[in-house]
């Protein structure tokens, strides 16, 4: 037997991929000295060897010989040099190849090294999912120079997943679906028949699935539904509002533009999306629950991230006098917010119901232990061979496909599956299936493993807090690591930036800083004593304590030379993004109110570098010395708003 | 095994500088391997450029109204021709100004690495009409 060893390592296909290599290297190489290194290339196995790393042999440079060589660039496979990416080159021997990229490492034969067969226990990712590599290090929820997997992750978020299926950092979620208790109060049977049987149809918005109902099973949760009792402080709210009279919905169509609802809220499509339509909402809830709802949208969901707006008892009847007259199913039947006469025995159906089908999961809260899904720890390091493809004998028996076809037509595998369907397009799929494949069984070590951001909030608890609870300005603003990204704002620092008294200005009345983002900050109605709180607390609490009150202490008096900051204002084309007076670019903000805006610790040290402040900051890196950033802010600081009674906003 | 990364590295830095030695001519149609390269040069360009050069890098973006001079065509094939791939990413690098040119471009330089200057400069290559 030994005998044969020898004839069959050189029978290997390896070594004629390498012979091959040899004669391409020498037609490419660009001098003879360079062709002869490769033309004596000894054939052999190649291999990256990283015991640290899961005891990683990754033998896959055997045949991918060109990876680290610029002069391989455009070579046909399996020579062609690896694109540049964040890790590579410089990172081939700290994470070999199969850390990123699945496949067999220690296998020297193409069809073993990349998993081509459907017991294989790692396959090699698809090119289109290849960030699922990515994620298996990079946990957190968005990842840098990985948009696909960021998107995944953030749909698998956004739909609900982690609500019945359990997987790793994802324990204490909660989906922001509404609690149902006052829903009998809200719309009417009609209405809730038809959202159960196609919620997408209803609201292009919502994030509900559709769970594919039958009309009896649509019955029974309808009668549960209407059967649950109203909270006593909720019911007062809507009885209360009942008995208040109309109001003027000419003023209140004014005041919904101003209000700026379209920020989250979409009307006919039109507007952000990320909250409810409102094209048709007089026909979707009754107007007593309009009103209680605008005046605490906290009360009846305390996740909602919809901030408590300071509108009078006039604006509410106003709105929702418009809401009456303009938004609303005017094709619908005129019983569609009628209640239901409950039955107790379909209630208790539906009430069954409610627990099986796995509605409880997103509209009441689910425990640890109490996930109804199967759990995804692992999922993307399942064995084709292990997944159950039932009744689908046209899939490729592979585990992308399995998934692919798991997130978009779950119920297609067997009957009686409970998952319901999400309506992903192409790339949302992609993105989804890219997302779970990063979920690996066992996490990478400790080494290996970026730091997840996850910092105290830094929120403070009292009368602040509260009041930036109410105004929920962590829906789109970042403090910290926490908060929503809709704006391009973070709050973290804001206390360094802004003059206290301009903040509380623009609180009351917010404007788009940059004159090509549409204004998109709600008005609040903010009262001024709330506006001159917030202020005051941003000014004091959310400071970088590396940015300097005063940017010219101990420098020379001619650092702070304005008329030399004017002509390097001039010099590096800054009028080119921004505005000073009558000209400039529409692309940064206005500079003309700096002084009354900005405080000069901050022009300081956002012109060193605007990077710091935010990584996506447009505005490029000039390289300044400290002497021009100081004079350029100097020059800056003598810009400011023109009095008041002057128009305030430049557009 | 050790030896051969550092031979592979000595065949590349050869190959490098020989490439340098004699210009090489703007690729017009970017090969197979760079799609990944030109993705990214495509993202940067819209992230940084789109807004004075336009989307498809005619110049034409929205602030571009604003500027005199006008921001350059980049499709322009008579433009085209007459930059190497070493002066567009200078021009990128080191701005309008570092190029004796309008200091309306800023320098991007300190802003943008290297490898990204470069997908810019393969990206704007396929903005050739």
């Amino acid at each position: 037997m030994l005998a044969f060893s020898p004839v069959k390592n050189a029978l290997r296909p390896y070594r004629a991929i390498q012979r091959q290599y040899r004669r391409i290297g020498v037609a490419r190489a660009p001098s003879m000295k360079a062709g002869e290194a490769y033309a004596s290339r000894p054939i052999a196995i190649q291999q990256i060897w990283i015991p640290e790393f899961e005891d990683r042999i990754d033998r896959c440079t055997t045949c991918h010989l060109g990876v680290a060589d610029a002069a391989m660039a455009g070579a046909p496979q399996p020579f062609r040099e690896h694109p540049a990416t964040v890790h590579t080159p410089r990172d081939f021997q700290r994470f070999g190849c199969t850390a990123c990229h699945g496949g067999e490492g220690l296998a020297t034969d193409e069809r073993d090294a990349h998993g081509n067969t459907s017991d294989a226990p790692s396959p090699i990712l698809p090119t289109d999912l290849i960030e699922a590599g990515c994620g298996r290090c990079h946990m957190a929820d968005s990842v840098r120079d990985a948009p696909t997997l960021s998107r995944g992750r953030e749909l698998m978020a956004k739909s609900g997943c982690y609500a019945c299926h359990a997987a790793r950092g994802h324990e204490d979620f909660r989906s922001e679906a509404p609690p149902l208790d006052a829903l009998s109060m809200k719309t009417g049977a009609e209405w809730l028949r038809r959202w159960l049987s196609d919620p997408k149809a209803m609201d292009a918005n919502t994030s509900m699935p559709n769970f594919r109902l039958e009309r009896d099973e649509i019955d029974a949760l309808s009668h549960y539904l209407f059967s649950r009792a109203v909270p006593s402080e909720l019911r007062r709210a809507i009885e209360t509002a009942a008995a208040e009279p109309a109001g003027d919905a000419v003023r209140g169509k004014t005041l919904f533009a101003e209000s700026r609802c379209i920020s989250c809220h979409t009307v006919d499509g039109k507007g952000n999306g990320s909250a409810p339509e409102l094209g048709k909402v007089a026909s979707r809830a009754t107007r007593p629950w309009l009103l209680a709802f605008l005046r605490d949208p906290q009360a009846f969901n305390p996740r909602t991230r919809m901030p408590r707006y300071n509108f009078s008892d006039n604006d509410l009847h106003d709105l929702v006098a418009y809401f009456e007259d303009e938004l609303r199913d005017f094709d619908a039947p005129a019983n569609i917010l009628e209640p239901l006469r409950v039955k107790t025995r379909l209630a208790e159906r539906g009430e069954k119901l409610f627990k099986t089908a796995g509605c409880f999961a997103c509209h009441g809260g689910v425990k640890e232990g109490e996930r109804f899904g199967p759990d995804l720890y692992g999922i993307g390091a399942r064995k084709a061979t292990s997944l159950d493809f039932g009744r689908r004998s046209d899939l490729s028996r592979t585990l992308t496909a399995w998934l692919a076809a798991k997130v978009t037509a779950p119920r297609s595998f067997a009957s009686g599956l409970k998952m319901p369907a999400f309506t992903f397009d192409a790339g949302q799929q992609r993105a989804v299936v890219a997302a779970l494949l990063a979920m690996a069984a066992t996490p990478v070590p400790e080494p290996y493993r970026p730091a997840v951001l996850q910092q105290a909030s830094l929120v403070p608890a009292g009368a602040i807090g509260a009041l930036i609870s109410r105004y929920r300005c962590l829906s789109c603003h970042e403090i910290g690591s926490r908060g929503g990204d809709i704006s391009t704002a973070p709050l973290t620092f804001e206390g360094s930036k802004v003059n206290r008294d301009w903040l509380a200005k623009y609180l009351t009345v917010p404007y788009s800083i940059r004159p090509i983002l549409p204004e998109r900050m709600p008005i609040l109605h903010m009262t001024n004593e709330d506006a001159a709180k917030l202020a005051d607390a941003i000014d004091m609490l959310y400071v970088d304590p590396s940015i300097p009150d005063d940017p010219f202490a101990g420098h020379p008096e001619s650092d702070h030379d304005a008329a030399e900051g004017e002509r390097i204002y001039t010099t590096l084309g800054c009028r080119a993004c921004h505005i000073i007076g009558a000209t400039g670019g529409y692309y940064g903000p206005p500079l003309t109110d700096t002084r009354t805006r900005l405080k000069p610790g901050w022009v300081f040290h956002y012109l060193q570098n605007p990077q710091r402040w935010r990584a996506d900051v447009r505005c490029p890196n000039y390289g300044l010395t400290d002497t021009d950033a100081l004079r350029l802010t100097a020059y800056l600081e003598t810009l400011s708003a023109p009095p008041a009674g002057a128009k305030e906003k430049i557009r | 095994m050790r030896a051969i990364p550092s031979l592979l590295m000595a065949v590349s830095i050869l190959a490098l500088s020989c490439g340098r030695a004699a210009p090489a001519p703007a690729a017009a149609t970017p090969r197979q391997s760079n799609r990944y390269e030109l993705q990214l040069g495509k993202e940067v360009f819209q992230r940084y450029c789109v807004g004075c050069h336009g989307d498809t890098g005619a110049g034409d973006g929205f602030n571009s109204f604003n500027l005199d001079p006008h921001p350059r065509d980049l499709g322009d094939p008579a433009f085209q021709r007459s930059k190497s791939n070493a002066d567009l990413a200078d021009a990128i690098r080191r701005g309008g100004a570092g190029v004796g040119l309008t200091s309306l471009m800023p320098p991007w330089g300190h802003t943008i690495d290297e490898r990204h200057a470069a997908a810019v400069v393969l990206y704007i290559r396929s903005l050739r009409r």
